[in-house]
């Protein structure tokens, strides 16, 4: 079963190196969101004493390409149903749950390193403190991309096509991002706003970030929650989710599978 | 578990999809080592009941057992002795024939070394191996199938499924794929059960099952199923009706099966053949006598659905 885990997630590797437009817009979505959105509000929040927002951006930019990286990686699920290769996947002699475990690492894997390659970018820009916790750091990276792994791992086994996949970049990946705290924090909000944001899983592997990569002066009051209940919401979630997409996935069998233990014909 | 020489076995194995059945209750049983062919029409349960082999499809009602374990209770060492070789290729485009087939071995088990040796091998016996970095995307359609295969076989399956493997291609592809598989036969001693609805390529099976509808129809060896239609068969397009009455006449033959505008008679053995055709010469615009083949089998088994199908003149 160890050789077939490693290949599902050395497959997805390769996949990531082979598709370069997909490596470097990795990197360039968040230098843009850095240069641009960072620049701007840095000017303007520094006219009420409160400047630095660039500094701030960082574990939110780190967020995001976890974001993008690990739960677009997750939804390739579905375009391995469409090409066919899900085929090969299935055939193989192991629980199925094994590939949606296999796929949601490798996918964690894909999104940590994308985050690394940006922080290597990051840091001769004099943007990134080293961090105050490198374990904590670490965890934020991958519970982080674990999160959003799951996230996209959920939506993939539910989806049979890739058409809807503009619905999904619009109504789950860009609100995620926005009411996580990667852009702003989190307490100051309207309540309603602020109730979403606790809602969201990611919000707290944002402030996981933050709450290692701030290690003194954090700008704008830093992280929102403790480093307790942002360990707990991340891994509860990545358990959760998994444990719902390996079941979906599974479902069809274990349907057939009662029945038959019911003496029910389907 | 069974103990008998049974690789597959369907014991009443059933499908229905929304109250149609894809397959009525099936008994069928292929032994280690055997060619078996499942032919039929688009629609016949050709691929539902590979399908329900294969584990993919779960059977509505009844048992299917892969060397003695049962599909429903026991996927994964039914999937550990099963190879198989879809209609649409499995095979990841991105990657080359190397790396898609490293990442077959790897599913099933194989270690990097084992998967090497074999994949060399299989490669080597497809002429295939100055091929192995190309990417898949980049081949043709005989080429992929033919990986598609290695990629089936890799771990030395006891019972390989193939799904209308020729489906798709060319008539020159076709036939690679057909050499390959009598290659395969030759190396290696894992049973076959392959469905096409190119009937008429079938004759290298040991034996032959037909479905029609979800049942089956007919069985038996190649043939033993082309003795039925005998040595000859007489082909004819005819203008009028009258000369059909006066052939019959003339000849003696008995009702002939209708396809389309053309009419086949079986002809009896002892028939001469040479003032035969000096009779036709005088009063057929169009005819032809020739060796049966499984395709004229399967019309001749389905002769009734034809005659009501409006075929019958």
């Amino acid at each position: 079963m160890w050789y077939a885990f490693v290949a599902i997630i050395r497959r997805e590797l390769l996949r990531m190196l082979r598709q370069r437009g997909r490596l470097v817009s990795a990197l360039v979505r968040p230098l843009i969101w850095l240069l641009i959105i960072g620049t701007g509000f840095e000017a303007l929040l520094s006219d009420y004493g409160a400047g630095d927002y660039r500094r701030y951006l960082v574990p939110g930019l780190l967020g995001m390409v976890l974001l993008f990286g690990s739960m677009l990686a997750s939804l390739s699920l579905v375009y391995d149903k469409e090409a066919g290769v899900m085929r090969m996947l299935i055939m193989a002699p192991w629980p199925h749950s094994l590939i949606i475990v296999a796929r949601t690492v490798s996918a964690t894997v894909v999104g940590v390193i994308q985050a690394l390659m940006l922080l290597l970018v990051l840091i001769p820009m004099g943007l990134v403190q080293w961090p105050a916790s490198v374990p904590l750091f670490l965890a934020g990276l991958i519970l982080g991309g674990l999160v959003c792994a799951a996230m996209g791992m959920l939506i993939a086994v539910f989806s049979r096509t890739l058409d809807n996949f503009a619905v999904v970049m619009n109504f789950v990946i860009f609100p995620v991002f926005f009411l996580s705290g990667a852009l702003y924090p989190l307490q100051d909000l309207d309540s309603a706003v602020r109730f979403a944001a606790l809602l969201n899983p990611f919000s707290y592997a944002v402030d996981l970030l933050k709450h290692a990569m701030f290690a003194t002066a954090p700008p704008l009051g830093g992280a929102d929650f403790g480093v307790r209940l942002d360990l707990a919401v991340t891994t509860g979630f990545s358990i959760l989710a998994l444990l719902v997409a390996c079941i979906r996935f599974s479902s069809a069998t274990l349907r057939e599978r009662t029945a038959r233990l019911l003496g029910r014909r389907t | 578990m069974t103990t008998d020489d049974a690789i597959l076995r369907f014991d009443g194995a059933c499908k229905r999809y929304d109250g149609e059945w894809a397959v009525r209750p099936l008994t069928l049983k292929v032994s280690r080592g055997e060619f078996l062919g499942l032919l039929g029409r688009n629609g016949s349960g050709k691929s539902t009941s590979l399908g329900m082999a294969s584990t993919l499809i779960p059977p509505g009602g009844g048992r299917v057992l892969v060397g003695g374990h049962d599909v429903i209770s026991n996927p994964v060492r039914v999937r550990r002795l099963v190879g198989m070789v879809f209609q649409e290729s499995a095979l990841d485009r991105t990657l080359s024939i190397e790396e898609n087939l490293r990442f077959a071995g790897a599913l099933y088990g194989l270690s990097r070394s084992e998967t090497d040796q074999r994949v060399g091998r299989l490669l080597e016996l497809f002429d295939l191996t100055e091929a192995k970095g190309r990417r898949v995307a980049a081949l043709s359609g005989g080429m992929r199938r033919a990986v598609d295969i290695i990629r089936g076989v890799l771990h030395r399956p006891a019972l390989l499924l193939l799904d209308e493997p020729t489906t798709g291609l060319d008539p020159i592809n076709r036939r690679a794929v057909w050499s390959y598989l009598a290659r395969l036969r030759k190396e290696e001693t894992m049973a076959m059960v392959l469905t096409t609805h190119y009937l008429e390529e079938a004759e290298g099976c040991d034996r032959v099952v037909f479905l029609r509808n979800g049942e089956i129809v007919g069985q038996g060896t190649p043939a033993r199923l082309l003795e039925l239609l005998g040595r000859h068969l007489l082909e004819i397009e005819l203008d009028e009706e009258r000369e059909r009455e006066l052939l019959e006449r003339k000849l003696d033959l008995e009702e002939p099966l209708v396809d389309g505008d053309r009419l086949l008679y079986r002809l009896p053995d002892e028939t001469p053949l040479e003032p035969l055709r000096s009779l036709l010469e005088l009063h057929v615009r169009s005819w032809r006598i020739r060796r049966p083949d499984l395709n004229d089998v399967y019309l001749w088994l389905n002769r009734e659905d034809l005659q009501r199908a409006g075929g019958g003149g």
